[in-house]
């Protein structure tokens, strides 16, 4: 197969995925069991008038699918006139709804909270990989040793750290030293300032370095192993025999070589921590699309959750066609199979 | 890498010119107020949350101080006709809302009619009987209620907050809810909204005119965290000067500090035991038996769950209506007591018997002691507490199955009374009207607030005979006649009375020692001070 059959074949994959998707997400929140009007208004002070209204508001009085009494009266129009087809409506004018809880436009909630989610992950990423990268390459190049040994532990241990419980570690160990929560320090200084993104700076030490701890030991044995594997090779042993540097053999000859795998995970990863952040944006209160999906999973606020995950199944399908492409590029033995 | 040097010593020399603005600058007093969930939306209209913040903004015509405790605000003295049909109120004269436009009774009676009119969601449920107000003159009110009531001044009133016209009249339906914008937070009180971010924090500025005066800090702000933990470390840390509500589970840490002031108090809060009392639902016939209630009753160790469950932060509970509701508070009632062997003696003398030797008794229809016991997943503590009930339980002869599960699921199962045994609380209001409601026929219905399925027409006729007694002795008489029949029929066991805690840092503020129980705008003017650092 060329690399023009290639290319079409994936992204009619991701589309595929992206329409069960948008299906899946609609269809998720609602088999659950409760009720969000009642879980929105459990609160002496709204009258069973006022639920109906707010009811009605939302269309949660509408049929979910399909309805089926006026199908068989041959009303076609009001057969069809269900949540379903209004989410789909919405969904094609760029309309991601209404949030149950507070009326805002999920488009702009999401809008205004995504780059605080990207902020954090690439930091975070950033430093994983940084970390990963320099921990796995040392670890192999000595490998056997001490030191060798010590990565491994202690990045296994990492890798099995739950998130949420090294946050919560990391915030007693750094209490009075950085803030124990939020993005920035309320009335302290104008936004775009360089105070400002100081400020922003010193809250985001915490979250970003747990995040970067937990998935640092997963780019540190992928790392390790591929250049391992690498070091093994014939041409490295030319370039020893060369006289060449141990940094230069790891720089110019393995590095390259062992980054084939690493490339596919960190986009891989990338796509996958939109949503990762959700356990870290809780425990240090970062204001992001993690936490907007914690509360309103708490308040079954659908149509945020459905615009939630449909960000992050998009920000997934995509990092994965990107993993295809990249490897496409950077292997040729993928455009050929 | 040398790259890195200069970007960081620039970036180095900028944050030191920084600091030495910072200091140069004169700061207003600024108070730090820590949560887990600051408020809905700014909209008074379709608001549900945030009732410590909204009363910064707006003022009310009378003010809750805590407890029983109503005192006067926008409205100065008041007065009811003998047939009990008219309310008339002196308003304050010279009051203006933040937008320079002035307050008279003119726009008080305004207020009152719009919300009924329109029927505005967050505060129209207080307000039945209410048939008209009107404004006599720029200082007098008169409200006319179609019967006469006893809650005007503890609930009815208390929730009102006075809108200015201005922003609000040609708004209609649902636009009214719709309005999401900081001019829907205009209000005439003593703080004024200058920045909100949602989930973030928001804060407010002192509206200096104030009528009862300049309030004692110049800037209030409101940070959310979104756990427990990170609300306790950030008092510890001083990041915030005070947290209100701190969960019972977080008070020792607080305790142990020399920094942290911790205050408790009676609240309306109830934590009970529902004993599934609906006519239609699926609990098994042998629950509905007043023996089988008694004897459960008997094997809730309410002390145990105070200390286990709470902390010790929970006074054990006696009636449906908690001792921080003052003289409503049936104190005659004699609690049934923690005793197994009572339990057990009273399961044998009605017949029930472990007939299979399983340890589990039997019903006269042969079918065993089991029951469904839950308890929402919302707070860590029921988990434990669940674990004390049902070890209890089987000492006696019963058998439950305990499951903490997600509020939604518990909720739907409960609605559709499909359940036994739940175990959940309410944080009822200050008036006994709302939490005696919840035990009323009419709330069985689909969307209605009874959580246990119980009625009883007896109970029913006392609701409305105390809805309309305006004499208080007589009310609290009928209203102590309800706590028995409740605490007779068993559809809940009261278990505890959990203390409002509060707490901040002493070396920087000082409130009351009735601050966990008063609101914070009536906090700040009776009892707050800074200290002098």
């Amino acid at each position: 197969m060329t690399r023009t059959g290639y290319l079409p074949r994936k992204l009619l994959f991701a589309l595929v995925t992206l329409g069960i998707v948008i299906t899946f997400n609609f269809v998720l929140f609602r088999v659950l069991p409760g009720d969000p009007v009642k879980m929105l208004f459990r609160n002496p002070r709204l009258t069973q008038e006022a639920q109906e209204r707010i009811r009605v508001q939302f269309g949660l009085d509408k049929p979910m699918f399909l309805d089926t009494e006026a199908l068989l009266n041959g009303d076609l129009g009001a057969a069809f006139d269900s949540q379903f087809t209004a989410y789909l409506r919405n969904l094609a004018q760029g309309n991601l709804g209404v949030s149950f809880a507070n009326r805002q436009d999920v488009g702009e909630l999401l809008r205004e909270r995504v780059w605080r989610t990207v902020l954090l992950v690439f930091s975070g990423e950033l430093l994983a990989i940084f970390l990963g990268m320099a921990v796995g390459l040392l670890a192999a190049w000595k490998r056997g040793t001490r030191i060798d040994a010590a990565a491994l532990i202690l990045g296994l241990l990492a890798w099995a750290l739950p998130t949420f419980f090294l946050g919560i570690i990391l915030l007693l160990l750094a209490r009075g030293v950085l803030p124990a929560g939020g993005m920035v320090t309320p009335g302290y200084a104008q936004p775009g300032t360089l105070a400002y993104w100081l400020d922003v700076a010193k809250h985001l030490i915490l979250p970003a370095t747990t995040l970067a701890i937990v998935n640092a030991s997963g780019y540190m044995l992928i790392m390790r192993s591929s250049t391992v594997e690498i070091l093994a090779e014939d041409y490295i042993l030319t370039a020893k025999a060369k006289g060449l540097s141990n940094l230069r053999i790891l720089r110019d000859h393995a590095l390259k070589n062992a980054m084939l795998p690493m490339v596919t995970l960190i986009a891989l990863t990338l796509g996958y921590t939109v949503g990762g952040a959700i356990q870290v944006e809780t425990v240090f209160s970062w204001p992001g699309i993690g936490r907007l999906v914690y509360d309103s999973v708490a308040k079954q606020d659908y149509p945020v959750l459905q615009g939630a995950f449909l960000l992050l199944a998009v920000s997934v399908i995509l990092a994965n066609l990107l993993a295809d492409i990249l490897y496409s590029a950077l292997d040729p033995r993928v455009r050929l199979g | 890498m040398r790259f890195h040097t200069r970007i960081f010593s620039i970036l180095f020399c900028l944050s030191m010119l920084l600091v030495g603005v910072a200091v140069a600058q004169d700061e207003p007093t600024t108070l730090r107020i820590g949560t887990t969930y600051m408020i809905d939306t700014l909209n008074p209209a379709n608001g549900f949350y945030g009732y410590a913040i909204r009363p910064l903004w707006y003022d009310t015509l009378v003010t809750w101080a805590g407890g029983d405790n109503f005192e006067p605000s926008l409205a100065e003295s008041w007065s009811v006709s003998d047939d009990g049909l008219t309310w008339t109120f002196k308003i304050r004269d010279g009051v203006r809302f933040s937008d320079g436009s002035r307050l008279t009774a003119e726009d008080v009676a305004w207020n009152i009619r719009w919300l009924i009119e329109n029927e505005v969601p967050s505060m129209i449920g207080y307000l039945n009987n209410v048939e008209d107000a009107q404004a006599i003159d720029e200082t007098t009110l008169e409200i006319t209620v179609s019967e006469p009531v006893p809650d005007m001044i503890s609930a009815k009133l208390l929730y009102v907050w006075m809108l200015p016209p201005s922003v609000w009249q040609d708004l209609n339906g649902d636009d009214i809810v719709e309005l999401d914008d900081p001019i829907a937070t205009v209000g005439s009180g003593p703080y004024i909204l200058t920045d909100y971010q949602e989930g973030e924090y928001l804060i407010m500025e002192a509206n200096e005119d104030y009528w009862r005066g300049a309030p004692p800090v110049d800037q209030i702000i409101y940070q959310e965290y979104a756990t427990e933990d990170a609300l306790v470390q950030a008092l510890l840390a001083g990041d915030i000067d005070v947290v209100i509500s701190v969960p019972g589970s977080g008070a020792q840490a607080l305790i142990d500090s020399e920094v942290v002031e911790v205050v408790t108090g009676n609240d309306v809060i109830l934590e009970e035991l529902i004993i599934n009392s609906s006519p239609e639902g699926t609990q098994p016939a042998s629950l509905n038996d007043p023996v089988v209630r008694l004897a459960i009753a008997h094997a809730i160790d309410k002390q145990g769950i105070a200390n286990v469950g709470y902390l010790g932060y929970a006074e054990p509970a006696t009636t449906v209506l908690p001792t921080a509701m003052g003289a409503f508070h049936n104190s005659e009632i004699e609690d049934i007591p923690y005793d197994l062997d009572a339990a057990n003696r009273v399961l044998d003398e009605a017949g029930y018997v472990d007939s299979d030797g399983d340890g589990v008794r039997e019903y006269s229809d042969g079918t065993p002691l089991e029951y469904r016991l839950y308890a929402p997943d919302s707070d860590a503590y029921y988990a434990r507490i669940l674990e004390i009930i049902s070890q209890d339980l089987a000492d006696i002869g019963i058998s439950t199955l305990p499951t903490v599960m997600s509020d939604d699921s518990l909720l739907a199962l409960q609605v559709d009374y499909d359940n036994d045994l739940i175990y959940w609380g309410w944080n009822f209001d200050p008036d006994p009207g709302f939490a005696l409601n919840v035990f009323t026929c009419a709330e069985t219905v689909d969307g209605g607030w009874s959580d246990s399925g119980y009625c009883n027409e007896e109970y029913d006729a006392l609701y409305q005979a105390q809805s309309t007694a305006t004499d208080p002795d007589e009310r609290r008489e009928i209203i102590w006649r309800m706590q028995e029949l409740l605490f007779e029929d068993k559809p809940y066991i009261p278990v505890v009375y959990p203390l409002s805690i509060s707490a901040y840092r002493s070396d920087r503020v000082k409130f009351s020692p009735e601050f966990a129980t008063q609101p914070l705008y009536w906090a700040l003017y009776n009892g707050f001070s800074f200290v002098d650092s």
